[in-house]
């Protein structure tokens, strides 16, 4: 399963596709079950540059306690920085948030190659 | 210190003001991400995994206490209350807003600070030593040549689109606090047996993907000749360094394929065709700027002070600081004092504002005004005196900032890694942490003496892991975090690159090998040999066997 995600142009914030809304939380993001929907959505993100910067599809898994992002970095993005639990998305807290945290094994590389020349 | 005239006031009021516009219009639509990227980064400014990053520059690590306080100010308004200082004497902000990013600069360049030249592919801040002016073991002041580079290379119109980005180090003591052999200049100042100032010029040094200890292409170049000497090198280098790879761009990359002497003789054969006249430094204008460093208002005073004896010999944590974070000043009466940020169990390199706050309201009152930040991530009270460091000591407890730990085991230096960086495979933080809980009993780090752990949370080295004695570097393996450990680095004057241990390890075996490591070194080591040393002196294989027979 696939979700969209993107950083906001205005305040770099991580958000998420859902039914052409961009949303802060990973538990409202719209799931594809099928890569081409969700490459359509990418493909409304780019023709929103003044919304958002660089929309892309992640792979998302049940991991045991719910859905999470298959890959390590993708959590960090929908959680916020592991040193400061106070800040960022998980500061909130709540049932969906402690999920994200426990999501364990099948982490997968973030898949973006050449990283370097994206920054 | 060096204070901003009109000219460079007007200077950075004008960049700020063309950075709004062109937030604006990126915001309006009128620029695309791709056109605005450049802008933003020439501006310091970052997109990082969870909001922007403002890169902010602390020219040769000096800041005054209006600039420390204003820092401090900026982290309260526009971030979560604090900033991650770096490697390169930088301070990075991570939750910037980038509608909020002109107002920052605004403020920045108020108190004369930007963030110019701190990303991009230009002459970046240019590294000093922490201790300069305060040091006796310099031969000259290297902030005046940091200065005199900082005003050439900004925004020069040759060296704005170099190849690749391009960091100079500089100090003028044999004691290397500045990384300079592993930068892509590394100047050394010395001085002549008739006492004529020149530099040691090593180029071609680096970290990143390819690690090199670069060599020295004039063993001493005249002091007056600097400018047109660094020309001659960037011209040799924007020539013929490789835009065609990224990978391949950097300047050492260059110097390690024509050899350093070829690289040494076409930079000798283009210095010769430059004007000296035209492109090294008028001596008045090197007066100016030596001026300006040469004011510190020093009281004279006894060598020795009663009321520090008293203390150290009544408080053993006081007398705990003083052996591990005060260094000998060059004036009697005075010394340095190291401010750790490597609380164990914190962030390496974090402040907060509060913390800053502190640091700067130390620094005015006994300090002479002046604060530094480190290539390893911590602040530097560099003129206090003797009398009054019981009392600067009790200041820093209190504000959590008197870890007794300086070059130990927990002084580890850590880049942000993927909790924060876009580019990271690995976190780096956490990792920290759990070393620096190993060595939390203090008396056990001041037995383990010197050690020097540095992680980085990718291969772009940011973390300096290749020049630790102990490093760490975060890859990743199978989508899970992995780290690979390297051993017998040093980033000082006894410069080399670290060598890989062994096989990379899980996230929860890394303090454990360390810890390894050590108690291995323990074992082995003769006299009051450093782990560095000892490594040097036993190799590799004592340390892989005890590592490796552990895991298996
Ligand atoms: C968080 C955003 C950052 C990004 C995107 C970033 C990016 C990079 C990249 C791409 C390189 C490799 C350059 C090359 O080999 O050509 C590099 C190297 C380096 N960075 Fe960073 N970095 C970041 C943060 C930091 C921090 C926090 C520090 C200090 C702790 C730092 C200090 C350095 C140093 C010392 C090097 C190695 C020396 C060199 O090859 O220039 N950077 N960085
Ligand atoms: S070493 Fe890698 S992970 Fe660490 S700050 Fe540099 S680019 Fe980011």
């Amino acid at each position: 399963m696939k979700v969209v995600t993107a950083n906001r142009l205005l305040d770099g914030e991580v958000v998420f596709w859902k039914a052409g809304q961009w949303v802060e939380r990973f538990a409202d993001a719209e799931l594809f079950a099928d890569a081409e929907p969700g490459e359509a959505a990418v493909a409304v993100g780019k023709s929103q540059p003044t919304v958002i910067v660089e929309p892309y599809l992640i792979d998302v898994t049940e991991s045991g306690s719910g859905l999470a992002p298959v890959s390590y970095r993708e959590r960090i993005r929908a959680l916020g920085p592991t040193n400061e639990p106070t800040h960022g998305k998980q500061a909130e807290g709540g049932e969906a948030i402690e999920a994200l945290q426990h999501a364990s094994g099948a982490a997968r590389s973030s898949g973006r190659l050449d990283l370097i020349r994206r920054k | 210190m060096y204070l901003y005239d009109a000219l460079d006031k007007e200077f950075l009021a004008d960049r700020s003001a063309e950075f709004r516009g062109q937030v604006a219009r990126r915001l309006a639509g009128e620029l695309s991400e791709d056109q605005f990227k450049p802008l933003r980064l020439m501006n310091g400014l970052y997109l990082q995994l969870h909001a922007y990053m403002l890169r902010v520059a602390i020219p040769y690590g000096s800041l005054n206490v209006v600039q420390a306080r204003r820092l401090a100010d900026i982290a309260r308004r526009y971030d979560k209350g604090y900033g991650h200082f770096t490697t390169r004497q930088n301070i990075q902000f991570n939750w910037i807003k980038l509608a909020d990013a002109p107002d920052i600069l605004d403020q920045l360049a108020e108190v004369d600070l930007h963030a110019i030249q701190t990303s991009g592919n230009c002459i970046r801040n240019v590294t000093a030593d922490p201790y300069a002016g305060a040091t006796a073991e310099e031969v000259d002041d290297p902030r005046v040549w940091s200065e005199v580079i900082r005003q050439w290379s900004t925004l020069h119109p040759e060296f704005s689109f170099l190849p690749r980005k391009f960091k100079i180090a500089i100090t003028a003591a044999p004691r290397d606090r500045t990384a300079a052999r592993v930068h892509d200049i590394g100047l050394v100042a010395r001085r002549d047996r008739d006492g004529t100032l020149g530099f040691e010029v090593i180029v071609g040094g680096g970290q990143g993907r390819t690690p090199y200890v670069g060599p020295t292409i004039k063993e001493h170049l005249p002091a007056g000749r600097l400018l047109s000497y660094l020309q001659a090198v960037l011209r040799v280098y924007n020539r013929y360094g490789r835009r065609d790879n990224i990978y391949k761009a950097r300047i050492k990359i260059l110097v390690a394929a024509l050899g350093a002497e070829e690289f040494a003789r076409q930079v000798e054969e283009e210095w010769g065709k430059i004007d000296a006249a035209r492109a090294d430094l008028p001596d008045t204008e090197l007066a100016r700027i030596r001026g300006a460093f040469a004011t510190t208002p020093f009281e004279t005073l006894p060598a020795t002070s009663a009321i520090f004896e008293a203390n150290k010999a009544a408080d053993p944590a006081f007398a705990r600081f003083v052996r591990n974070n005060v260094k000998p000043h060059k004036k009697s009466g005075y010394a340095i004092v190291e401010v750790s940020l490597k609380a164990i169990g914190h962030t390496p390199g974090d402040a907060t504002a509060d913390q800053l706050e502190v640091a700067a309201d130390l620094a005015e009152r006994y300090s002479l005004n002046d604060l530094r930040v480190t290539h390893a991530q911590n602040l530097v009270l560099p003129h206090v005196k003797l009398d009054d460091l019981p009392v600067v000591h009790a200041a820093l407890q209190k504000a959590g900032l008197a870890t007794a730990n300086i070059d130990l085991a927990s002084d580890i230096i850590a880049c942000p890694g993927l909790d924060y960086c876009a580019l990271a495979n690995a976190r780096a933080i956490p990792v920290a942490q759990h070393i620096a809980q190993k060595f939390a009993d203090a008396d056990h780090a001041e037995k383990v003496g010197e050690l020097k752990i540095k992680i980085s949370g990718c291969i772009n080295a940011c973390g300096h892991h290749h020049v630790a004695h102990i490093g760490v570097l975060g890859v990743d393996k199978k989508g899970e975090e992995f780290y690979q450990l390297s051993l017998g680095g040093s980033g000082a004057e006894d410069a080399s690159i670290a060598q890989i241990l062994g096989p990379a390890l899980p996230a929860d075996k890394v303090a454990e090998a360390v810890d390894t490591l050590v108690d291995k070194y323990l074992s082995v080591r003769e006299g009051d040999e450093r782990f560095l040393d000892t490594f040097r002196r036993v190799g590799m294989a004592p340390f892989k066997e005890a590592v490796y027979a552990d895991a298996h």
